[in-house]
């Protein structure tokens, strides 16, 4: 894949199975207070929120569209682009900070070729930093999905994403 | 009533007064920029904070804060000054000082506190926002880097137009004002966000750099559109009129507008405007003077045989007296307006039925009510600042909504209405079989029995069970019992429903049909119930109470029309009206306008009417004269002119007194003396003068006497293969005259022919592929429209334009069975 074509693949909203949304607002869909529910469902779902998405939220639910915006951008556990396979998440809290964690990120960014909140275009992987994940006493730390990676070395990075590599993408 | 003492006075407030709201009560200004008080307390700018003694003094928002018994307020101790300036520095940190070219300059609510509470330096220090402005369309410039967040464009775009365009995108210092996934504008434009914007985040693109607020003069008037009634501030300089300025204190609707009360008014100083007479000399339109001109119409009136006259009911109460009288004075009793069946349900329906031609109901009952039964969602189209009424009494006061209609609307989607979409041309059989349900199901009133025509009703309801209505109306017989059921059980219930040249359906029967209703179930006569007839323009209720249609013996419009086409009438004066592209079938009207030796027209513009006229009179605006409106709820509203006459144009009185003058009659000196002739004249008028209309006009009585009437309903048609067109208004439009207005026009620039996603798939037709549309009468080529509201087989028209005329198809029937091809 070229350069060109790839950019152009990840910027195309891939094709969205719409029944797949329906179903879960038809689940919801007497429910008070519903939106939340059946937006976080549509992100288990598609991994993302699309916009085909949540406009037929918005017409079924009866719900302005732009209140959904609102809500998507407010929380952020929703995600309005296409997200990788993977998530890894990188801590750059203060203990981390102290050991290591810039040249951790650096390296990710420079195997991916991605920077932060950003998707490689065969979605596979996203990279995120983050704040802190709790677990300061093996920093530096990364996660990918729910797995841990505690006192990460420049060469784990290199393992993780070999390993990540070879796992199926479906 | 609650005490309570602000500032060291001792006041008193109602119970559910917020302080803001008693403080302002008693004169004690409290700065606000998020508050409105047309929306609900939203507690987001801190400018209104207010030291409350109970509260230990702490510093508490007026705007959402209750005024409770014993309160001891102060508003401004240097401590809330002192944070008050806090929030304005903080507010100006982030907003750009680009007030010399902001719009907003002098009407600012943030330039004006930051002047009065002389914030003249800041001590924090940060860089301004660089977000792109959203030019995208022609009406509503939105600057983000302006705004502070006040979510008043929001709010009043839910709680009032409840379109919803806009939202908070983001959070914390990145939180902007914004449309659905950050895009540019594209609602209904109604400019509400507009009126209430503290800042100059949201202008309106037409006014732009076209004067200082300061600079403009403020004339109130009453908007010359539609017949609610809307009052209106025009923005003038150097004669024109530039915008309209927004007065949260001006009639029922509280400042309220539409598009095209907003950014409608281009037509009156529109450069397409008559300037001069015009007369028809070797086939051409020649200019005049006005002499020559008067002295060809004199000539063809004297006499008054075969002379007839149609009249827009945009007109003034005291223009159609006089035209009336024009009329009375060359001896022709052939008169009518908006094409003599336009006004039908109330000259001849609510006649028969109310004893009166008037509506029994207000616009105020709409929030008063515990039920509202709207027939055909198209109510917010033709009437939108009734539309917001009945937004607010659905979603504030939750009044229950049922509509009945041919497709749904946006009125559909108001929390918890109910909508049953019967097939076109069944609503009178589908109103009877409501009728025959109340009766059925015990559900009259104990008056009922006694009042005139009873048992005829009864017996002419026999064949309108919901059984058999079912059948011919698409709804099921549950249905239709429980809509009865709905309306009959409520305390107080309203009927709404729109009249107008495009709703041939709602005719006499109709209305009949609906005051049964009213009259059975004995809600008549009390706040909130009733039924209101929404007339089409802005004087249409006048035009009936001035009796300008075809008294007994005299032509009405459609025989006026024919009577041309066949040589009977030979003079043929047309005020307001245009025939050719809002009268029924195009090809009746045209042979009328050609045949007829003799076509005076006064206008505005040079509409496709007068184009074929033989004497053209420059007619003048609303806003270059002086008289009255009667609105659809009988609100009588005085309004002066706040422009001088553009050209050579004069006021229809000028011209209709200087006819009556010349032709040796008597015309009232003034509108002043015309209107005292009304109000002698006019029995629901009485006691009424300009001076005591004031700024809030006043209702025009009515008594109510009722009886109930058999109305006929059309047998049920169709047409194997076809498809059932209905005509009715577009969003904004009004009449032909919103053609001329630069917001109208934008929302919608051009007809269409709306179809339901179905018949859209069965057809092959997308958006916007070009059909013809063709009936028995005529085809016309319309661009396609294809939404989610339209039942299938049933095809929606507005009325309104010229360029695209919908009665090359369109009979004048209530359905027009067509065949759509690409």
């Amino acid at each position: 894949m070229s350069d060109a074509v790839a950019q152009q693949a990840a910027e195309q909203e891939p094709v969205v199975d719409l029944s797949l949304a329906h179903k879960i607002i038809d689940k919801y869909i007497d429910m008070p207070g519903n939106l939340m529910p059946v937006l976080q469902a549509a992100q288990d779902e598609y991994g993302y929120i699309p916009r085909v998405v949540a406009d037929l939220i918005a017409e079924r639910l009866n719900v302005y569209p732009s209140q959904i915006y609102g809500v998507l951008t407010f929380y952020a556990q929703f995600h309005l682009k296409p997200r990788g396979r993977f998530i890894i998440r990188v801590c750059v809290g203060t203990a981390c900070h102290v050991q290591g964690a810039p040249r951790i990120v650096e390296t990710f960014f420079d195997k991916l070729g991605i920077g932060h909140a950003e998707t490689t275009p065969d979605l596979r992987f996203t990279f995120e930093k983050v704040a802190c994940l709790g677990a300061c006493g093996m920093a530096p730390l990364a996660m990918v999905n729910d797995a841990t990676y505690g006192s990460m070395t420049v060469q784990k990075v290199e393992e993780i994403i070999t390993d990540y590599n070879q796992r199926p993408l479906k | 009533m609650v005490n309570l003492t602000i500032d060291d006075k001792q006041v008193t407030a109602p119970k559910n007064a917020t302080i803001y709201e008693a403080a302002k009560a008693n004169g004690i200004k409290i700065p606000i920029l998020c508050h409105d008080k047309k929306l609900k307390p939203f507690g987001a700018c801190r400018m209104c904070l207010v030291e409350v003694e109970q509260m230990k003094g702490r510093q508490i928002p007026a705007c959402t804060t209750p005024a409770t018994e014993g309160m001891i307020i102060r508003t401004s101790t240097p401590e809330i000054v002192k944070a008050r300036k806090m929030v304005l520095e903080l507010l100006l940190l982030n907003h750009p000082i680009d007030c010399p070219v902001c719009d907003k300059g002098g009407d600012c609510d943030l330039q004006n506190l930051t002047y009065e509470y002389k914030v003249d330096a800041n001590r924090f220090v940060d860089e301004k926002f660089h977000l792109d402005i959203d030019y995208a369309n022609p009406l509503i410039e939105r600057d983000m880097n302006r705004c502070v967040l006040c979510g008043k464009c929001a709010r009043i775009c839910d709680e009032i137009v409840s379109f919803g365009a806009y939202t908070f995108i983001n959070r914390g210092i990145e939180t902007k004002m914004g449309c659905e996934f950050d895009e540019a504008l594209n609602c209904e434009f109604c400019g509400s966000c507009v009126s209430v914007c503290p800042v100059g985040s949201l202008l309106a693109r037409p006014f732009k750099f076209k004067a200082r607020w300061w600079a403009l003069t403020k004339q109130k008037s009453v908007c010359s559109y539609c017949g609610t009634g809307c009052n209106l501030t025009l923005g003038v300089k150097d004669n024109k009129v530039l915008t309209t300025v927004y007065d949260e204190n001006q009639g029922f609707h509280n400042g309220q507008l539409c598009c095209r009360g907003r950014f409608g008014y281009q037509f009156i100083n529109s450069d397409k405007r008559l300037t001069a007479p015009l007369v028809r000399k070797n086939g051409v339109l020649v200019e005049t003077g006005w002499d020559e001109a008067l002295e060809i119409v004199v000539g063809r009136l004297k006499g008054g045989i075969a002379v007839a006259a149609l009249a827009t009911p945009r007109m003034t109460n005291e223009e159609l007296v006089l035209f009336k009288r024009l009329m009375e004075t060359v001896g022709s009793p052939n008169y009518d307006h908006s094409a003599g069946y336009a006004h039908a349900a109330l000259t001849k329906g609510f006649a028969r039925s109310f004893g009166t031609s008037a509506s029994p109901s207000t616009i105020l009952d709409i929030q008063k009510s515990d039920l509202l039964l709207v027939i055909k969602t198209d109510a917010y189209e033709t009437h939108p600042v009734v539309g917001f009424e009945i937004n607010l009494a659905v979603k504030n006061r939750g009044v229950k909504l049922n509509l009945l209609s041919d497709k749904r609307g946006k009125l559909s989607k108001l929390p918890g209405a109910k909508t049953l979409v019967h097939t076109p041309g069944s609503e009178i059989a589908v109103i009877n079989a409501i009728a025959k349900s109340i009766l059925d199901a015990k559900l009259a009133d104990g008056s009922a029995v006694a009042v005139p025509g009873y048992a005829d009703l009864e017996q002419a309801l026999a064949g309108f069970t919901p059984e058999a209505v079912a059948a011919q109306s698409g709804l099921s017989a549950a249905q239709i019992k429980e809509l009865a059921a709905d309306y009959a059980q409520a305390e107080k219930a309203l009927i709404i429903f729109p009249i107008g040249l495009a709703y041939a359906g709602h005719d006499s029967e109709f209305a009949s049909a609906v005051a049964n209703l009213a009259i059975l179930t004995g809600k008549l006569g009390r706040e909130g119930c009733g039924v209101l007839c929404m007339a089409e323009k802005n004087n249409s209720q006048g035009a009936v109470d001035m009796g300008f249609y075809a008294p007994l013996g005299g032509m009405d419009a459609g025989r006026i029309i024919d009577g041309c086409a066949s040589g009977a009438v030979k003079t043929l004066f047309i005020a307001g009206e245009n025939p050719a592209v809002s009268y029924p079938d195009h090809a009746r009207v045209q042979a009328a306008l050609y045949k007829v030796e003799c076509l005076i027209v006064s206008d505005l513009f040079l509409t496709e009417t007068a184009a074929q006229a033989d004497v053209v009179l420059p007619a003048c605006s609303f806003a270059e004269k002086e008289g009255t409106f009667t609105s659809v709820d009988r609100r009588v509203q005085y309004f002066k002119p706040a422009i001088r006459k553009i050209g050579q144009s004069r006021s229809d009185f000028e011209i209709f007194a200087a006819l009556i003058a010349r032709l040796g009659g008597q015309a009232p000196a003034s509108p002043a003396a015309a209107f005292a002739e009304i109000t002698a004249a006019t029995p629901a008028y009485t006691g009424m003068s300009y001076a005591s209309l004031g700024e809030q006009g006043a209702f025009a009585a009515v008594t109510v006497k009722p009886a109930l009437i058999a109305p006929q309903a059309p047998a049920p048609a169709g047409a194997p293969g076809k498809l059932a067109l209905v005509v009715g208004s577009a969003l904004y439009h009004n009449g032909t005259m919103s053609q001329h207005g630069e917001g109208p026009m934008y929302v919608c620039p051009e007809g269409y022919v709306e179809l339901s996603r179905g018949d859209a798939a069965r057809l092959g037709i997308a958006d916007n592929d070009l059909l013809t549309v063709a009936s028995a009468t005529g085809s016309v080529k319309l661009k396609a429209k294809v939404s989610l509201r339209m039942p299938e087989g049933v095809l929606f028209t507005p009325y309104h334009f010229g360029a695209t005329p919908v009665n090359q198809v369109w009979s004048g029937a209530a359905v027009t069975w067509v065949t759509l091809d690409k």
